[in-house]
């Protein structure tokens, strides 16, 4: 048995940056995994452990921590794609994919949920999916878990923000936890947002990437995937340009050749990338349809004493509660010029809210929406998405029920005050009695304040060929030997954070892959 | 033809009472323009008055720089929105006056209490457009403003100072842009990693928002 490869030994032979491009180039591998997020990650450390040759192909850079910016929309300029401005038409709602080596990952809160039964009886039912239920996918669950130390946030860096909507629900009667993460050693110090400085956050950068590259992967950063090479059922490799990092100039061409390829560059370029590559994969009609999102909502409460908001977890409890009702709700912390972002107001009343930042809690509710469908469409020109969504008004309803039962849980905790964040309502409601116009009023979708960061669907798996683009395995119907494993294959959104669910999917793909080669 | 040259007068006028006159920036911007910075800087006025809960006002945060640097990071498509959404704020009013006396000038050209009452219609509009245009101006000067060191501090929100451990990806990746060789640590550099133990609330705060010396010194990088 040779000897582990060191630390050293992956910088030189695995990593390229774009400093050490030179010229177009060409590589060959067993496998090649477009997208470093933590479903391609997965994946390509699968493989180099199965000791096949595999290229992780990621447009982003790698961050260091010298290369994080505190300021919140500096960060996104930096990390996110469209510099965090990304926005669907028709309803408008903000989304934010990163681009970075590890993906999302980077910048998420490290939330790792796994998605009761329920959720996965109603996807085998609706389509047609015999091996995907809770039971068969635990021990992919806890393959991830254990390599990644995922483990319920400690009390110690839980901070008041957090606790406090554990007292609330204890007071209402409602279930509530501690929301399990990919972290060890967090210190609470409410930056997972930006980058987590105190590298306790695994993202994948830390954590399964310099894993692979040491059992061998090869990892070529700031490279965009422009369009898959293919012959007959065969996906043969893909090729794209060099990208300069954080101005997307580009630069050298190159192609990868490889006898199995695996998108898994997330469930906005996916599509696009099928799409850019005749229409690739799509006889089913479905690529870069049935787009669903997890809208969220946040309500701020404004306490009589000091919470301290930017200390504990960026998200360390929820609750479940009504997870059959259509929504999560789960504790919320942002750099504080992204979370005063929605203030209402101007002038005097405006710097009054900012000052009462440090008495602040955000609450989030994330909505399980799977009658609010959209579209992911290349444009004319590039790789960036065009995206359509449109809010069906019974899914706004939902939302609107969560924001109830928010600002119901802040006044238990002892809120005096909590600023809904609904366009059209008082700004600030001082009591319960205040708040009961979240039950009375009509709110309509362009209401609502609302985001929506996990996005799904567009590469859906699907029993049948001719309603979905993947198998249950990740498979494309119309290829032998392409894979998509990212949350585009979700059959429909899983009403909770879907990380954890991707990953699984991801560990559970990679067997079939070696199976296949 | 005299009817025609009358015309091209007063488009020419038209032409230099919205576009031209702007106070030269005691400063350079990569990005931002004269009137850009202006329709910052009177909005920054209107928006974070000075005397208000936090005494740091939005002319104090300096939010040209902010909003230079923003744009600069930003891809062209982006940035071209963004500054048509300042164009917008500057020149709207030349055609929907603000009340008062010469209401009719561009918006940086207005009195604060003209200022005032224009921020005020755009803020509890009824239209939707008109208030997501609002919302965006009011986000990018708030990212800005809260995004400063003295506001923050005042606040108690600025980011802890404590030392980054030194993992093993850190052997593996160079700053953007820099060559791998560049990296100047090796395996024996590599230190534990972090233990839980939690930030201290009351510890010093990051370099980059310390204020005195002292607290630089406090505070590593």
């Amino acid at each position: 048995m040779s000897a582990p490869r060191t630390i050293a030994a992956a910088r030189n032979d695995g990593l390229r940056v774009y400093a050490q491009y030179d010229g177009d180039f060409e590589e060959e591998a067993d496998v090649l995994v477009v997208g470093s997020g933590p479903s391609g990650a997965v994946v390509a450390h699968g493989i180099a452990a199965a000791g096949r040759s595999v290229i992780l192909l990621e447009e982003g850079p790698p961050f260091t921590p010298q290369d994080y910016e505190f300021e919140g929309s500096l960060s996104m300029a930096r990390t996110m794609r469209e510099a965090g401005l990304r926005r669907t038409e028709g309803t408008i709602l903000p989304t934010m994919q990163a681009i970075a080596l590890g993906g999302g990952s980077l910048v998420n809160s490290a939330i790792c949920v796994r998605p009761p039964a329920f959720i996965f009886d109603q996807w085998a039912e609706f389509f047609e999916l015999e091996h995907t239920s809770r039971e068969v996918l635990d021990p992919h669950f806890d393959a991830v878990e254990k390599f990644l130390g995922i483990a319920p946030t400690p009390e110690n860096v839980q901070g008041r923000r957090n606790l406090l909507m554990k007292e609330a629900c204890d007071k209402l009667g409602y279930s509530s936890e501690p929301i399990a993460r990919n972290v060890r050693g967090c210190k609470g110090s409410g930056e997972c947002f930006t980058g987590c400085r105190a590298r306790a956050k695994q993202s994948m950068d830390i954590s399964y990437i310099p894993e692979a590259m040491r059992l061998g992967a090869r990892v070529l950063t700031s490279v965009q995937v422009q369009r898959v090479l293919h012959e007959g059922r065969r996906a043969t490799g893909v090729e794209g340009q060099v990208v300069e990092p954080l101005t997307g100039r580009p630069g050298h061409r190159f192609r990868v050749r490889a006898g199995t390829v695996v998108l898994a560059a997330g469930c906005m370029a996916t599509p696009v990338l099928l799409q850019r590559s005749d229409d690739l994969a799509n006889r089913s009609g479905q690529v870069g349809r049935n787009l669903q999102f997890h809208p969220g909502v946040a309500v701020a409460g404004i306490f009589p004493d000091v919470v301290n908001p930017q200390f504990g977890a960026t998200q360390g409890w929820q609750s479940l509660e009504f997870l059959r009702d259509g929504f999560k709700l789960e504790t919320l912390w942002a750099p504080p010029p992204v979370s005063a972002v929605r203030m209402p107001g101007f002038g005097k009343a405006l710097l009054e809210r900012f000052h009462d930042l440090p008495y602040l809690a955000n609450w989030d509710a994330i909505g399980s929406t799977h009658r609010s469908l959209g579209t992911v469409k290349a444009r004319r020109r590039g790789m960036k998405p065009r995206l359509k969504w449109n809010f069906h008004h019974e899914d706004v309803k939902i939302l609107t029920h969560a924001l109830w039962v928010i600002a119901e849980l802040f006044f238990a905790a002892g809120a005096r005050k909590i600023i809904p964040g609904v366009m059209g309502l008082p700004p600030e409601m001082h009591s319960l009695d205040d708040a009961r116009v979240l039950q009375t009023h009509p709110i309509k979708a362009r209401d609502l304040i609302s985001a929506g960061n996990h996005a799904f669907c567009t590469t859906r798996m699907h029993g049948d060929s001719s309603l979905g683009v993947v198998d249950e395995f990740g498979r494309c119907h119309d290829l032998d030997n392409l894979y998509i494993a990212d949350t585009g294959i979700f059959p429909r959104c899983p009403s909770v954070n879907p990380m954890f669910t991707g990953m699984a999917l991801a560990h559970r793909a990679t067997q079939r892959i070696l199976e296949s080669l | 033809m005299s009817v025609l040259i009358v015309v091209l007068v007063l488009l020419a006028l038209l032409v230099r009472r919205a576009f031209f006159g702007y106070a030269k920036p005691d400063r350079e911007f990569e990005i931002l323009v004269p009137r850009e910075v202006a329709l910052i800087e009177t909005t920054a006025e209107v928006m974070f008055p000075a005397g208000g809960a936090i005494p740091f006002s939005g002319l104090d945060a300096d939010l040209p720089g902010y909003a230079d640097r923003f744009l600069s990071a930003i891809e062209p498509g982006v940035r071209r929105q963004i500054r048509a959404l300042f164009a917008l704020f500057e020149h709207v009013t030349m055609f929907f006056p603000a009340p008062g006396w010469n209401g009719g000038k561009r918006f940086s050209s207005l009195s604060i209490e003209q200022r005032e009452i224009v921020l005020q219609g755009w803020s509890s509009s009824p239209n939707f457009a008109r208030q997501l245009v609002f919302t965006a101006l009011r986000a990018v000067l708030t990212m800005g403003y809260l995004g400063h060191p003295e506001v923050l501090r005042r606040l108690r929100l600025a980011p802890y100072a404590f030392d980054s451990p030194i993992v093993e990806a850190d052997l593996l990746y160079p700053k953007i842009g820099a060559h791998p060789d560049m990296i100047a640590l090796s395996e024996e550099d590599l230190t534990p990693p972090s233990d839980g133990t939690p930030v201290d609330l009351e510890g010093p705060v990051h370099h980059l928002y310390a204020e005195t010396s002292q607290e630089v010194a406090e505070s590593p990088p």
